[in-house]
């Protein structure tokens, strides 16, 4: 009020609750807000989900091979996994050993062409035919006893050194004559052989047929370990394959089949660093969308009236009207309204009634009393034509009243 | 805590280093450098509750005419202040220019003017001043509301005075007052006087004639002196729009007409408001006092969702008035407003009282009624002369109650409640 607005003290701001109140206030909301940080703390930290794989090399189970890569690793031998053979993208073949742990039924014969003609050595944990096949043509795949103990029996070194191992489910047998760059060792009672090498143009075919001699649980039995890490320990770096059905891609070395890493569009007509500008620009976008978002003040808000038309309880009576096709009940009441306007118009009172206003009516316009009767108080119109021809009449009675 | 546009100038210049370098990671760097730099010049801004603030509000504006307040900002800290303020009202309340830029020496203070073109009748509400204080590098600063209440009383428009002068025009006439003579007008014995050629042979006073050797004539005068009781009905049927407005401010521009003129005429003017209780009244006042008061006890009148209770009426108006007196009820003639009391309420009162009735008709009813393209119109025609039929017979029966009833559209309301005023004043009915 202006009066007393010259007395008015100053208003000051006063300071917002602090958090602590706040949280004295409502605790259940940053307990709350506590335990969500933790749980995503928790989620993000240990996003990796456990690696239960059969000879992954990050399974430390007994069923994994994590002793295997780390041994690997400590004699300078890079180790590293893929799930997706396209992800191999084998920079150095030469230098790589590539071990596959897949048994054929993951493996897709598009896949198995892809990895025989890879450029360099290859070692089978577990047999595939197709691998065996591509390998040598005499060379089959057969079940053999599991568990039995085995004997080198030949010449190759690595299994020399390794002397003894034990047999899976698996085997290598000869159709005919054993090829002659393939070193077979380790033959069990039944002719099967655990351990086979063929050199090939491309490079060396190791099979081991028992794939758990390279698990953590098996590896320091027997010749285990000398087998598979010299076999795996020849070059400098392994690339460890473990198939699944989810992999349907083919191996990738060197610059074939290399998916690009960026895909640049034009980059002749953009100059170098448009991208990182448009990132950078991004984010700014996203701090004005901060500054924009801030209102000034709450927004305040109006209590609005109800909004009736006064108009609408006759927009109801005409719909139902319409609905019925009362022709008789809304002819009925504009005839009332034009009978009241003329009674009105000529100063007939209500007493005078029908005969009065009938009277009145003939005498001004000079038509037929009948004609006006029929019009005013005849029988209802059957439809809407005839109602429709009806109101005009009425109209065009009220007309010569109003100008006689 | 808010951000200005030069955090977001600042963080669109990383594009720069981006371009140079070529790395995401000196992209993020910025950004988060800038953040932190509008985090810390936010910390720095000085304190909002070493503002102080102060709002000053004229008391009352007429709906359409607009009028301006202000804020005052007085800094009690020791710092400069740099900022803005906000004076935040209600939507309806028009404001404009709420927003100004601060900038404040220690123990200085200024006023900002706020300026208000109301948009609707009744009490309008003051929300909070926003302060926001800036930090000394102008990239973030402290953002703080404060609670100051405060209420501009916005009258109703009274679009109806400018009916006014020719209704007084016509009050002098009856009154005599004018050059023009009105003959016969008013009821109410003035004084004797000789007889002029050009008087009225019928106001001759045979007995004063006949004491004296001339000719003497009574003259009259309109009586003076008379209550009018208005009461606005502020129930449901109020509240129905007719146009734009509801009904209710139809009769608002009605009661402020008729009161204005009849106090001119020297009348007395009671007003009430009223559906089942009271919502507003208007007594006692007389002279230069009536219209403002009047006007300020209507403008918070909201039509209510409620059924007028008219016996209460009835018992308000008894209570309220010994004489005979013109009663106008403001209200809506409807088959619902006759079976809620309102003819028993009239026939109560027009016993010892002058009884008006009065109720805003709807134009688009009334070009309802007009409709003839097609048989939808004429469907709609039937349904709107059916309701005229029936207000019609409402109307009827109210006169056959000796009530006067006037029925209007909603601009046309008031001087036609005026108009009836000054026939029932000349006719010497009051």
């Amino acid at each position: 009020m202006s009066i007393d607005a010259g007395q008015r003290d100053y208003v000051s701001a006063t300071a917002g609750p602090t958090i602590t109140a706040r949280a004295r206030r409502s605790p259940l909301l940053f307990v709350g807000l506590a335990i969500f940080a933790i749980i995503i703390t928790i989620l993000v930290t240990q996003s990796r989900p456990a690696d239960n794989q059969d000879l992954s090399i990050d399974n430390t189970a007994p069923n994994g091979a994590h002793a295997v890569a780390q041994i690997l690793r400590d004699q300078g031998v890079g180790v590293r996994q893929v799930n997706l053979l396209s992800d191999a993208r084998i920079e150095d073949p030469k230098h790589t050993t590539l071990v596959i742990v897949a048994s054929s039924t993951f493996l897709s014969s598009a896949q198995s062409d892809s990895i025989a003609g890879y450029p360099g050595d290859i070692v089978y944990l577990g047999l595939t035919p197709d691998a065996l096949e591509a390998a040598g043509p005499d060379l089959y795949y057969e079940y053999a006893e599991p568990g039995a103990t085995v004997v080198a029996q030949c010449a190759d070194p690595d299994a020399v050194a390794a002397e003894e191992t034990r047999t899976g489910e698996d085997s290598i047998s000869i159709g005919g004559l054993a090829p002659h760059d393939a070193e077979l060792c380790f033959p069990d009672a039944e002719g099967g052989y655990a351990y086979a090498r063929v050199e090939t143009d491309l490079g060396a075919r190791i099979f081991l047929a028992n794939p758990h001699i390279a698990t953590n649980d098996k590896l320091d039995e027997l010749g285990n370990a000398a087998l598979t890490l010299r076999a795996m320990g020849r070059h400098e770096s392994v690339t460890w394959y473990v198939g699944s059905y989810a992999d349907t891609t083919t191996l990738t070395w060197g610059d074939d089949g290399l998916a690009p890493d960026k895909i640049t569009t034009n980059p002749n007509f953009l100059p170098p660093g448009t991208a990182d500008a448009l990132f950078a620009l991004g984010l700014a976008a996203l701090i004005a969308a901060f500054w924009r978002a801030r209102r000034f003040g709450p927004l305040v808000t109006e209590p609005l009236p109800v909004v009736v038309r006064s108009s609408e309880a006759t927009r109801g009576r005409a719909r139902l009207y319409r609905r019925a096709r009362a022709t008789g009940r809304s002819t009925a009441a504009i005839r009332g309204l034009v009978a009241l306007r003329i009674g009105q118009r000529l100063g007939v009172p209500r007493a005078a009634g029908k005969a009065g206003l009938l009277e009145a009516i003939t005498r001004t316009t000079g038509r037929n009393s009948g004609d006006v009767d029929a019009l005013l108080y005849g029988p209802p119109p059957a439809n809407e034509t005839a109602m429709m021809q009806l109101v005009e009449r009425l109209d065009q009675l009220e007309s010569e009243v109003h100008q006689p | 805590m808010y951000i200005t546009g030069w955090t977001v100038l600042l963080a669109a210049l990383g594009a720069v280093p981006a371009i140079i370098t070529q790395d995401r990671g000196v992209t993020w760097l910025w950004m988060i450098a800038v953040v932190a730099l509008a985090v810390i010049d936010a910390g720095l801004a000085p304190k909002p509750s070493t503002l102080g603030v102060r709002r000053t509000v004229p008391g009352s504006v007429r709906l359409t005419e607009s009028t301006s307040g202000s804020v005052t900002v007085v800094n009690n800290g020791q710092r400069r202040v740099r900022g803005a303020v906000r004076d935040a009202w209600q939507p309806s309340a028009g404001a404009s220019n709420t927003r100004h830029r601060l900038n404040l020496a220690s123990g200085v203070r200024a006023t900002f003017d706020t300026h208000f073109r109301p948009t609707r009748r009744g009490d309008r509400h003051a929300d909070r001043i926003t302060l926001r204080l800036q930090g000394p590098l102008r990239l973030g600063g402290r953002q703080q509301s404060v609670v100051v209440s405060d209420t501009l009383r916005v009258l109703p428009e009274f679009a109806s005075r400018r009916h006014l002068p020719s209704r007084l025009q016509r009050l002098r006439e009856i009154d005599g007052q004018s050059a023009v003579q009105l003959k016969g007008a008013g009821s109410e014995f003035d004084s004797l006087r000789e007889y002029v050629i050009g008087d009225d042979v019928r106001s001759i006073d045979w007995r004063a004639t006949a004491r004296r050797a001339d000719v003497v004539v009574r003259t009259y005068r309109p009586e003076r002196d008379r209550r009018v009781f208005i009461a606005l009905d502020t129930s449901r049927l109020s509240a129905a729009r007719v146009g734009d407005a509801p009904r209710l401010d139809a009769s608002i521009e009605a009661t402020l007409l008729l009161t204005a003129l009849a106090t001119r005429a020297g009348d007395r003017v009671q007003v009430t408001a009223y559906d089942r209780v009271e919502r507003a009244r208007a007594l006692g006042t007389t002279g230069a006092g009536v219209m403002p008061q009047l006007a300020s006890a209507l403008a918070g009148v909201e039509p209510e969702l409620l059924e007028p209770d008219w016996p209460g009426v009835v018992r308000l108006v008894q209570s309220r008035l010994s004489q005979r007196s013109l009663v106008v009820l403001l209200t809506t003639i409807d088959t619902s407003t006759a079976d809620s009391g309102l003819l028993e309420a009239v026939a109560a009162l027009s016993q010892s009282h002058v009884v008006m009735v009065a109720s805003v008709n709807d134009p688009e009813v009334e070009q309802m009624l007009k409709g003839r393209e097609d048989s939808h119109e004429l469907y709609a025609a039937g349904a709107a002369a059916r309701g005229a039929l029936e207000r019609d017979t409402v109307s009827t029966r109210l006169r056959q109650l000796t009530a006067e009833v006037v029925t209007a559209s909603p601009d046309d309301l008031a001087p036609a409640v005026a108009d009836r005023y000054l026939a029932l004043k000349a006719a010497g009915r009051l």
